[in-house]
């Protein structure tokens, strides 16, 4: 194949103790240490296992976000993508208007493989990539921790509940990645300063003439309850006695 | 009868007699302390512990405190007598009062220094004071050994963290010193007295402390050099481009790497091919990231560097350091090892470590030095591995004259035997060589005024 697409989500780095904003609208992300999604890695990872095999000729990293995302496109292209897109907005973007960029972006590029993560670890929807097959009308392998590729179809090793299951897709195709998929690379500074000079395109969403119909609202964000101070029990008896004391039991 | 007294004071919670429970408090980390006691205490505040000094001390006991039990020297551990009391804070973990304004904190000795530091950030400070062991050492511990650490480059050691302290002298008075002043110059300073006296002087059951704004977001890297000569001179570099941007600075010799992906689960080479030494260097940068980068570059176009890996995410800053904090537990895998934590003026690290491989391999044919540390405190942990083919136990009774030929060679230096984990009863004999009776005699007034009848921790450092 010619090309595989890549989506790299700009995130609050997974480390980071993430705080409610103080007028309640999201989360703190001022001065918090931002990275790429990690799935993301693992699926630019993966393309640059494809493309290093001979089987893809050039990996092109994609992100919708703020202007500042162009920070996690420079470490996709130390990492080896060839170019990145930028799709500029500065408000977050919703899983099925993401997939309708990304589908404008296939229709002009036309690649023969997207390679998304299985979900972005901000609010975990897991949904973009399904989304993206279905509208763009091809096939999908979800969480995926095997690819292998041979001329037009590839074979995926998904992680689901019951185990593993091996299933073969038609290209091109969505694969979303999992966690076992692959270990990413580490990036060298040579190379961080090489990427510095690979193109990186940048489009102001509204320029897509994508629609961006959002299909729901945020209500209001909160904390997690805090989790309250354990307590020894002595035995069993104690423990019985402990959650009775609950009205657990 | 002392023990029914000392059962009392401290109550049901506080005490220890089942020989089975007392094990841990009696062996140390390392296996190579064993005492004996026939109780531990923990009591649960300041004036128990004062309580119980003035038992002990009534009946002529002497009381040894203990921390986290992560210390090196056997500065915690009790003699073979059976006789001493060990004096636990562990219970004594509060933190009572918290200044994000003042910068500021006041802990219980019994805090484990990882607690401090998480209460610290929660309320947006830092808490600079990291080492491997912060899972389980005590601030109480840290202090009276004045710890060290990946940090003091930029923070300094343990001493530089304290603004006041609550100590139990050893007379039972309890000095409450807990003042979080940044000028005070109203007489001796006395805190420092028992900050490193490793138990010697009194006990330290709270500590009012310095904190920090939280650096800006840290970037770890891992920089492959030719030698220890070109970290130190790395370390120039960088520290004058840079200046207190530099958060830590630790060598890594390649056989400490080694050791290190071969013995430790879940960790992974940084670089595809070998590098015969390496820097772990973790810097903060604020919007100047950019700068970093192109000052990192200029090292390698230099040549003081051959390469250079940054950490694109929190992951792998975790396994940088992952790297850096198994070596011990790495080469326990390895046999036999015997460590010598020294440290020589910052310029000298590099010539030091091949001097003193260079006569170690001649005396001790086919031991495997595996050196690293903090270079950018001039602090190296010279650590020595038994040769494969030895025998454990005769490269252990070594020990006496392989710290003589590398202390030496230290002295040449103008360096210390002991860098940051303190005397002991370890190293009471370096003591007494290495420095001057001059500084022997002012130690001893000063023990002789703080605890004229030697119930503070007898047998350790003097
Ligand atoms: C894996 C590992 C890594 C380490 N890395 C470092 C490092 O990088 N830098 C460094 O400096 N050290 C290091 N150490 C050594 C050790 O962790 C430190 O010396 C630490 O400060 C000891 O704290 P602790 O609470 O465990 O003290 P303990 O071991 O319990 O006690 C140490 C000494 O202090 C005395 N003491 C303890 N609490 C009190 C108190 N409240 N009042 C009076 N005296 C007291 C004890 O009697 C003893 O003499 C390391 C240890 C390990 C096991």
């Amino acid at each position: 194949m010619e090309k595989i697409l890549v989506g790299l989500k700009r995130v609050v780095d997974y480390n980071v103790r993430v705080r409610v904003r103080s007028d309640g609208n999201g989360i703190e992300t001022d001065g918090v240490k931002m990275s790429i999604n990690p799935f993301d890695e693992i699926a630019l990872e993966e393309a640059l296992r494809i493309k290093e095999r001979g089987e893809a000729s050039e990996v092109i990293v994609v992100s919708i976000g703020p202007s500042e995302a162009q920070q996690q496109l420079r470490t996709g292209l130390a990492m080896g993508a060839d170019r990145a897109i930028l799709i500029e907005s500065a408000e977050p973007v919703d899983p099925l208007s993401g997939a309708r960029v990304f589908l404008e972006l296939v229709n002009r590029e036309q690649p023969g493989l997207v390679l998304l993560g299985k979900q972005a670890i901000d609010n975990d929807n897991n949904q973009a990539g399904q989304m993206l097959a279905a509208i763009w009308g091809c096939p999908q392998a979800t969480f995926a921790s095997k690819i292998d590729i041979q001329g037009s179809t590839a074979t995926v090793t998904r992680e689901v509940d019951i185990g593993l299951e091996t299933i073969e897709i038609e290209l091109p195709a969505v694969i979303t990645t999992d966690l076992r998929l692959n270990e990413p690379r580490y990036v060298k500074l040579p190379d961080i300063m090489k990427a510095k000079k690979k193109p990186l395109d940048i489009t102001p969403i509204a320029d897509l003439g994508v629609e961006m119909a959002s299909a729901y609202t945020n209500v209001a964000f909160d904390p997690p309850e805090q989790r309250t101070k354990g307590v020894m029990v002595q035995d069993v008896a104690g423990l019985v006695d402990a959650l009775k004391d609950k009205g657990l039991i | 009868m002392l023990l029914d007294q000392l059962k009392t004071i401290v109550g049901d919670k506080g005490w220890v007699t089942d020989p089975e429970a007392l094990e841990p408090f009696l062996s140390e980390w390392r296996d190579s302390f064993h005492g004996r006691a026939a109780i531990v205490v923990m009591p649960g505040s300041s004036g128990e512990v004062a309580a119980v000094v003035r038992a002990c001390a009534a009946s002529g006991t002497s009381i040894v405190p203990q921390g986290g039990n992560t210390g090196l020297c056997g500065g915690a551990i009790p003699d073979a007598t059976g006789t001493q009391v060990l004096l636990s804070l562990s219970r004594m973990n509060r933190i009572r009062a918290l200044s994000p304004a003042d910068y500021s904190m006041v802990v219980e000795a019994g805090c484990v220094l990882a607690d401090v530091q998480a209460a610290a950030a929660e309320v947006d400070r830092l808490f600079p004071l990291s080492l491997a062991a912060e899972g389980s050492c005590q601030i109480g511990g840290n202090l009276s050994t004045n710890a060290g650490g990946t940090n003091v480059v930029r923070y300094g050691t343990a001493r530089e963290q304290v603004l006041g302290l609550e100590v139990v002298l050893a007379n039972g008075d309890i000095w409450d010193g807990l003042r979080t002043l940044r000028k005070d110059t109203s007489g001796y300073d006395i805190r420092q007295l028992f900050i490193g006296a490793e138990g010697t002087l009194g006990i330290i059951t709270a500590a009012s402390l310095r904190l920090f704004p939280r650096p800006g977001t840290l970037q770890t890297a891992l920089v492959a050099v030719r030698d220890p000569q070109a970290a130190v001179d790395l370390f120039a570099v960088l520290r004058g481009r840079l200046s207190d941007q530099v958060q830590a600075f630790e060598l890594i010799s390649d056989r400490a790497m080694r050791y290190v992906l071969k013995h430790i689960p879940d960790t992974r080479c940084v670089f595809a091919e070998a590098s015969p030494w390496y820097v772990l260097l973790e810097f903060s940068t604020s919007a100047a990231g950019e700068a970093v980068e192109h000052e990192l570059l200029q090292v390698i176009e230099s040549g003081l560097a051959q390469d250079v890996v940054l950490a694109k995410n929190s992951r792998e800053q975790q396994q940088m350091w992952r790297i850096r904090h198994s070596i011990s537990e790495a080469q326990k895998r390895e046999g036999a090892s015997l460590k010598h934590d020294v440290s020589v003026p910052v310029g000298a690290v590099g010539e030091f470590i091949v001097a003193a491989e260079k006569a170690i391999l001649q005396t001790f044919p086919g031991a495997r030095v595996v050196a690293f540390g903090h270079v950018g405190d001039g602090n190296v942990h010279f650590n020595v591995s038994q040769a494969k083919s030895a025998d454990a136990s005769h490269f252990l009774q070594q020990r006496d004259a392989m710290a003589s030929l590398v202390y030496d060679i230290v002295a040449k230096f103008g360096g210390s035997f002991s860098a940051e984990h303190g005397i002991g009863a370890l190293k009471r004999d370096a003591l007494r060589e290495y420095r001057s009776e001059t500084e022997i005699a002012v130690m001893r007034a000063v023990k002789k005024a703080l605890d004229p009848h030697n119930v503070m921790n007898p047998g350790k450092v003097l």
